[in-house]
């Protein structure tokens, strides 16, 4: 069996918000929602450390750190429990998912998920650009939305997209059920902890603090620019696993969004030569 | 025969110049009521001052009170029934009608919190036994149906014999009488087990949920049974009083108090020993000093705490408590009216001790899909807050009249007590003594 878990170095973390942004645009996340969020841990605002300086009689105690956060996908996942119509839902691979064509927008789950890690189309879903980015289908009006693991980047054997666009590589993500995997082998060297482990949602995700891990190596079958058919240089046109991940991922064939075959979320097609 | 000789009475003959402004003045409320569902189903659930850290609100907080009120009526008509008692008979048909009106209110409140109500089918072609709302569905549902059948299995010989089409042909016979007699025995050995039921998975729904503060406590069913009793026969009272002074129901004055007295002793249950049975441990465990642990068991966080134990909760108790009070009508009646309330705030208490704070809370925090009306003008919170809209207030209003339509059509068309005697000979469904 598969169990997929990710890994976050948190000494490793520089608190860039590449994560955050990656998600939002390569799952097409609408405006004013985020499924990956980094917070600061520390002080009251962002990016502020708790404490007293050294200087002036100060305390010299300043501290902070960066923990991203989005869905944990939970082993005992209570918003898998409580949705009344198994729209939420635990996949064999262990990644927790919500089919969007069941959910009745009830928010129970919202209610169950301890980390705030769903969020709820209130109105009809705005994008930037209107027509969407990234790779994945808008959601409507009414559903409850999260953090999938990419699922639709794992079912084609890439990493999730925060993973691969952390440039200080403080995210790992690999398959916790294989020993020899770096995941497996980083919770097993390092302090890892799971957020509000006392709940007893098991979560899948761990944060390593303490010490530094060597942070993330390759952990795909290939490099993704190996992989021929998916070069993010591509103009998009033979994009052909996007074909695929359009049958994998459940994803169907007429999505709103004009930007196919943008799985790799340095340049998307749609804006070949663009430098964003 | 009391059943062939004896007549039955119906509250409301024919409606009067007030009655119908009365009328007038629900069936405005249900088309406000209608038309601000219109404009949530348009504009979506933004129309609402729920948000993502705060995601339920007035919806939820009166499905729980409506719940809980639907369960004094069917329990005072149908606990006597189960000992073979003729005690509060007076009350046993209105109270019916008041616990179905109820549960239909509770029911309706859940579609427009729904973010998709077309999809509400779903609850059938692919539930989850492992939801407690999968549970409480099927348990409001059953307990409306449960109603609406003891209703008229009450009234039905009664509406046989004013040749009302409401007793679907169904004839009164001496045979049938007897029958009778034994179905109202089992509906009201079914509709005890029914009602704990209901109040203790609605009870669940919150208290099986580990992340949201103080929900997750074994305490929460038992507290919803209490809450349950306390509000649902306040508004038994208050309905009685209210129905005694405006139509031909009459009330039994010395039931009445009786009633009331039962009130008090659910009260102080209620407030006073479940209440300080949550609290303590807490407080004993989170501080060290005795005069500490006191302060902090007895004084409350928050306005709605106050609004619950203090207005809905020691005044009325100590309005039912003195003898020469609780002997007045318009006593017995405040004292309902506040305990009503007090439980409304309740439940707003429990969904806010749920939502307020985010487990994890540190900034920027949790986007909200959508800014708190007037409070952030970002998309980002680090705690829940939530106020109602307009739009919310008017369709919970309109549901609610939905619900004194059916009481008071009831009153009109379905006969609801009996005329010929005392109460203990009356409407006992022909069981009297010969
Ligand atoms: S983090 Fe929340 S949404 Fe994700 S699996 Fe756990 S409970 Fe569910
Ligand atoms: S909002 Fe949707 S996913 Fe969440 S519990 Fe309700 S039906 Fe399930
Ligand atoms: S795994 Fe994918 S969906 Fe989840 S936070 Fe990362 S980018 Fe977003």
């Amino acid at each position: 069996m598969t169990k997929h878990g990710l890994v976050i170095d948190q000494e490793r973390c520089i608190g860039c918000q590449a994560c955050a942004v990656s998600c939002k645009q390569e799952n097409n996340v609408p405006m004013g929602q985020f499924w990956n969020r980094v917070l600061t841990e520390g002080g009251e605002k962002m990016d502020t450390p708790s404490g007293g300086y050294p200087e002036d009689g100060g305390s010299g105690s300043l501290d902070m750190q960066y923990q991203p956060t989005a869905c944990q996908h939970c082993e005992n996942a209570p918003c898998v429990k409580v949705c009344p119509v198994n729209a939420t839902y635990t996949r064999d691979d262990g990644i927790v998912e919500i089919d969007y064509d069941k959910c009745i927008g009830c928010r129970y789950c919202m209610a169950a998920c301890p980390y705030n890690a769903r969020v709820f189309n209130w109105d009809e879903p705005e994008h930037m650009p209107e027509e969407g980015t990234g790779d994945v289908e808008a959601r409507p009006q009414g559903v409850v939305e999260k953090c999938t693991f990419c699922s639709h980047r794992v079912d084609e054997g890439l990493d999730p997209a925060c993973v691969v666009n952390c440039p200080a590589d403080a995210r790992i993500f690999g398959d916790l059920d294989d020993e020899s995997s770096t995941v497996s082998k980083y919770i097993d060297k390092y302090e890892t902890d799971q957020l509000l482990e006392d709940r007893g949602t098991d979560p899948n995700t761990y944060y390593i603090s303490g010490e530094m891990s060597p942070g993330r190596p390759q952990t795909s079958d290939k490099m993704e620019s190996e992989l021929d058919d998916v070069s993010p240089w591509s103009d998009g046109d033979d994009d052909v696993p996007s074909k695929e991940a359009d049958s994998a991922g459940g994803e169907s064939s007429g999505s709103s969004h004009s930007v196919e075959g943008g799985e790799i979320p340095y340049a998307t097609p749609a804006k070949s030569g663009g430098d964003d | 025969m009391a059943a062939n000789t004896g007549s039955s009475r119906v509250a409301i003959p024919s409606f009067s110049g007030k009655g119908k402004l009365w009328i007038g003045l629900l069936v405005a409320l249900m088309a406000a009521g209608i038309a601000a569902w219109g404009y949530q189903l348009t504009t979506g659930l933004i129309a609402t001052g729920m948000r993502n850290v705060f995601s339920w609100g007035l919806y939820i907080m009166m499905f729980v009170l409506f719940v809980g009120l639907s369960a004094g009526g069917l329990i005072i008509s149908s606990a006597p029934k189960f000992f073979h008692s003729h005690r509060y008979e007076g009350f046993a048909r209105l109270g019916v009608l008041v616990s179905l009106a109820c549960i239909i209110v509770a029911g309706l409140l859940i579609l427009p919190d729904i973010g998709r109500p077309g999809r509400i089918y779903q609850f059938f072609t692919s539930p989850d036994f492992r939801s407690p709302m999968v549970w409480d569905f099927g348990i409001v549902l059953l307990y409306g149906l449960l109603n609406l059948w003891y209703l008229w299995l009450l009234t039905r010989r009664d509406l046989a014999a004013r040749g009302s089409a409401l007793a679907l042909g169904f004839k009164d016979t001496e045979a049938g009488r007897e029958r009778d007699r034994t179905l109202m025995f089992w509906t009201a050995a079914v509709a005890l087990p029914t009602a704990v039921a209901l109040h203790s998975v609605t009870g669940w729904i919150f208290a099986t949920q580990v992340g949201r503060g103080d929900w997750f406590s074994p305490l929460v069913a038992p507290v919803f049974i209490a809450k349950a009793l306390v509000s649902g026969l306040g508004l038994l009272l208050v309905v009685s009083v209210l129905a005694d002074r405006y139509t031909n129901f009459e009330v039994d004055r010395e039931e009445l108090t009786s009633l009331g007295k039962i009130l008090g002793i659910f009260l102080a249950f209620h407030v006073v020993y479940l209440l300080a049975a949550e609290r303590l441990p807490h407080a004993w465990a989170d501080h060290f000093e005795f005069w500490a642990i006191m302060s902090n068991f007895l004084i409350g966080d928050s306005v709605y705490f106050w609004l619950w134990t203090v207005v809905g909760g020691a005044v009325p108790l100590a309005m039912l408590a003195l003898p020469t009070l609780r002997k007045r009508v318009s006593v017995i009646f405040t004292a309902s009216v506040l305990a009503v309330v007090g439980t409304m705030f309740e439940g707003i208490r429990l969904v806010f001790t749920g939502y307020e704070v985010a487990n994890i809370d540190s900034a920027p925090g949790i986007s909200l899909g959508g800014e708190y009306t007037g409070i952030t003008t970002d998309i980002w919170a680090t705690a829940g807050s939530y106020t109602p809209t307009l739009v919310e207030i008017a369709v919970t209003l309109g549901i609610i009249a939905f619900g004194a339509f059916i009481v008071t059509l009831g009153l009109k068309y379905v006969p609801i007590q009996r005329v010929d005697a005392e109460p203990s000979y009356a409407t006992d469904g022909g069981k009297q003594d010969q």
